[in-house]
This record gives C-alpha cells, structure tokens and sequence, in this order.
C-alpha cells in the first residue's frame, strides 16, 4: 500500500455506523445466491419427480408417438394415404378454448382422420397445471397416452373433452378418468392394463417431453393447429373451412 | 421556495418515485415467485431469446423483482438499486415493443400469466406507457438517489 493511501481511504471511510461496502456485499451475494437457487429450482421442475412415476418406468414412450422424443401421438395410425397432409394438433385437456375447438372442428378432424384424408397428429400439453396449480392436464395427457397403448387414442381423447368442466380448474378426478376409458371403450385386460398405466404415470415423462418439445418449437399457448407445419390457428373460422383448407393442400 | 425547501420537496419526489417502483417491482415479482414454470414461458412467449436461456430468465426475473423491490422500499442503496428497476423496465418496453411490431399477439405476463392470447385482448401500448413511467421513477433516483425516509439516510450519513 502507498504511504499517503491510507489518508485517502480513511478520508473516504466513514467515521461511524455500518460501512456501506461490507453491507453492499452481503446484499449483493444475497442476491446472487437467490438468483441461482431460483434458477435451480426452476430448472429441476422440468423433470418429472420420482412420485410422479410410482411403479412405472416413467419414461416409456407410448404406442404411435412420431418426431422422436416429446413428439406428438398419431391419432390415425396407419390410416393415412401418402398423399394426406399432416395436422398437428396442440391442445390442453383443461383448456376451455380447446374444448370449443373439439366442438367446432373435433367431428371434422375425426371423420378426415378416420377417412386417412389427413395424418392427424396430436400433441397433448400440459402447461395449465402450472396456471391452475393442480395436476389434471398430466393426468390426463398419461391417460390418453395409455389410451394410445389400447387403440384407443381419439375415443379417450373424445370423451375427455366431453366431459370437460364448465369451470377452468376444476380438473379430473381418478374415477373420471377411468371412466373416460369406459367410455372410450377400452375393456376387460385391456383395461387393467391401461389402469395400471394410467395409476403408475407410464408416460409421465413422456408428457413432460411434449411439453418441452412443445415450447421449442414455438407453441405457447392452445389451441394451436399446423396444417403441414403451418401454424393457421387464427385463419380458421368454421369445420367446413377446415376442411377446404385440407383439400388444397392435399397433393 | 429556498433551497431547503426545495431540497425537502425532491427529497420526497425520491420517495415517491421509490414507493412506486419499489412497490411495483414487489407486486409484479410477488405474483411470479411461486410459479417459475409460467414466469418462463411468459418469457419465452417474447421469441427474443433463446429456449433455454429465456428459461433461465424466466426462473431469475421474479426473485429480482422481488429483492430490488425490497430495496427500493426500504431505500437501501438507492442509486444501484434504481439502476437495476430501470434497466428492467428498459429491457420490459423493449420487449413488448419488439413483441408489438413483429405482431405477435401476447400477454407481457408483468404480473403474472403470459402466452399467446387474443389480437383484441393485448394491451401493449398501456403497459409501454406504465413500464416507461416507472423507468422515469427509476431515473430520477438514479440521478438524485436521496429521499425521505431511506434507510441509505439512516445508515451511511
């Protein structure tokens, strides 16, 4: 230290009370630590917890997912003609304005599917669980994953919608679930097995991929319907202008 | 007026401009700070940043709010801590801005929620004129960081 620094630093210190520099350093590691362990937080959140997956794997994927790990379940496997264009479906079981979209378009979506006139591609999110603070969209988005497992996909994904609550929040129970899967037609060891699926979260991991998967390709919010990668959500007014729309891009 | 008068006065501008940034910054930190998972999607709503990195931001913004926001109230380091709620505010309008023109229609998700909603329900042009006004509350205490009431006053004088 120079002779006639100490001079200016007890100039610049002050005399009495707490130093401002020692107090700026504990705020400012104060900060920094909470900044990390928000960051930590956050990121563990992404992956599903070990009780989430009692009893299952917790990663299998389930039957006719396409686009690798998080990509979507084909609704219609198998049923499509070469010449079908691709929709892509985002939705959320607990979002209301999804459930009008069923209503809207669901029986268009089935029938072209059904026909093989599209490759109907449903990606089943799961991000209002964070706004509404409960579990229904995971738990249903497994369910249906299960479902998919049956040969049951749009049935299950049907019914759900069906049954949608009036009430944003209001969820699924367990016995509505198992129910939907009554209704979808799932039965006798079919149905123990999509039970024992649906109770162990199977696909819980699966469901946090799409979600992911989801959010990197810029799907943020639902519904969202790509016509062959297209995103025309907002265009779309009625089913028969749905409908058209996949005339013209079918080759 | 004489000039101690008008040194009182500005004293409680600074005050004033504290409160309301310091109290905001609370509020809108406050609604975020339990849900990190949304926080981060209402970031990455805004298509600036990259996936991951939005993500981190997300996580990050509202815990900042929150501390800064404490600073303000109590007035503890004023100067930085107006700085830090300014340069927030800046980067909030650049945002929305940026979200506004390239047509995207989101909620800022400032308080809370975000996303992708409805054409007629965003409301860019109220929340650029709110996060500026707090900008200008952040300026002014970085320019004359004393006011009434701060525990900067109490402590290092």
């Amino acid at each position: 230290m120079r002779p006639d620094a100490k001079k200016k630093i007890a100039k610049v210190t002050p005399k009495s009370g707490p130093n401002p520099v020692i107090i700026g350093a504990i705020v400012a590691a104060l900060v920094i630590v909470a900044v990390v362990v928000a960051i930590l937080i956050g990121n563990s959140s992404k992956s599903v917890s070990a009780n989430d997956q009692v009893g299952g794997s917790g990663s299998a994927q389930p039957a006719d997912v396409t686009g690798g790990e998080g990509g979507g379940i084909v609704a219609n496997p198998g049923t499509a003609k070469s010449n079908a264009p691709t929709i892509d479906l985002y939705e959320d079981f607990q979002c209301p304005t999804c459930g009008a979209l069923e209503k809207a378009m669901g029986p268009a979506l089935t029938s072209m599917a059904k026909a093989g006139e599209i490759k109907l591609v449903v990606h089943t999110l799961s991000f209002l669980d964070d706004n509404l603070k409960n579990d229904s969209s995971k738990r249903s988005a497994n369910a249906v994953a299960c479902a998919a497992d049956a040969g049951k996909f749009l049935e299950y994904h049907a019914a759900v919608f069906n049954a949608q609550p009036a009430q944003e929040g209001t969820g699924y129970t367990d016995a509505q679930l198992t129910e939907f899967a009554t209704t979808a037609g799932i039965t006798g060891p079919a149905l123990a097995t999509w039970q024992k699926c649906t109770t162990s979260g199977q696909h819980a991991q699966y469901v946090a991929d799409v979600q992911d998967s989801a959010g990197r390709a810029g799907v943020n919010s639902t519904p969202t319907l790509k016509l062959n990668g297209q995103d025309i959500t907002k265009t779309l007014t009625t089913a028969s202008d749905l409908v058209a729309q996949v005339k013209a891009a079918t080759k | 007026m004489d000039a101690r008068g008008r040194g009182r006065l500005a004293e409680f501008i600074g005050l004033l401009a504290r409160l309301t940034l310091g109290i905001v910054l609370l509020v809108a930190g406050g609604l975020k700070v339990t849900s990190p998972a949304v926080s981060a999607r209402a970031v990455r709503a805004f298509q600036i940043l990259p996936y991951d990195f939005a993500g981190y931001v997300g996580y990050a913004l509202p815990v900042v709010e929150v501390l800064f926001g404490l600073l303000l109230v109590a007035g503890l380091f004023t100067r930085v801590s107006a700085l830090v709620g300014g340069l927030l505010m800046l980067a909030f309008v650049i945002g929305i801005i940026s979200a506004w023109t390239r047509g995207l229609t989101i909620d800022c998700g400032c308080f809370g929620g975000g996303g992708t909603i409805e054409a007629r329900q965003t409301q860019y042009l109220a929340d650029v004129l709110r996060d500026a006004g707090l900008a200008a509350c952040a300026a002014w205490l970085v320019v004359r960081p004393r006011s009434a009431y701060s525990l900067d006053n109490r402590l290092f004088r």
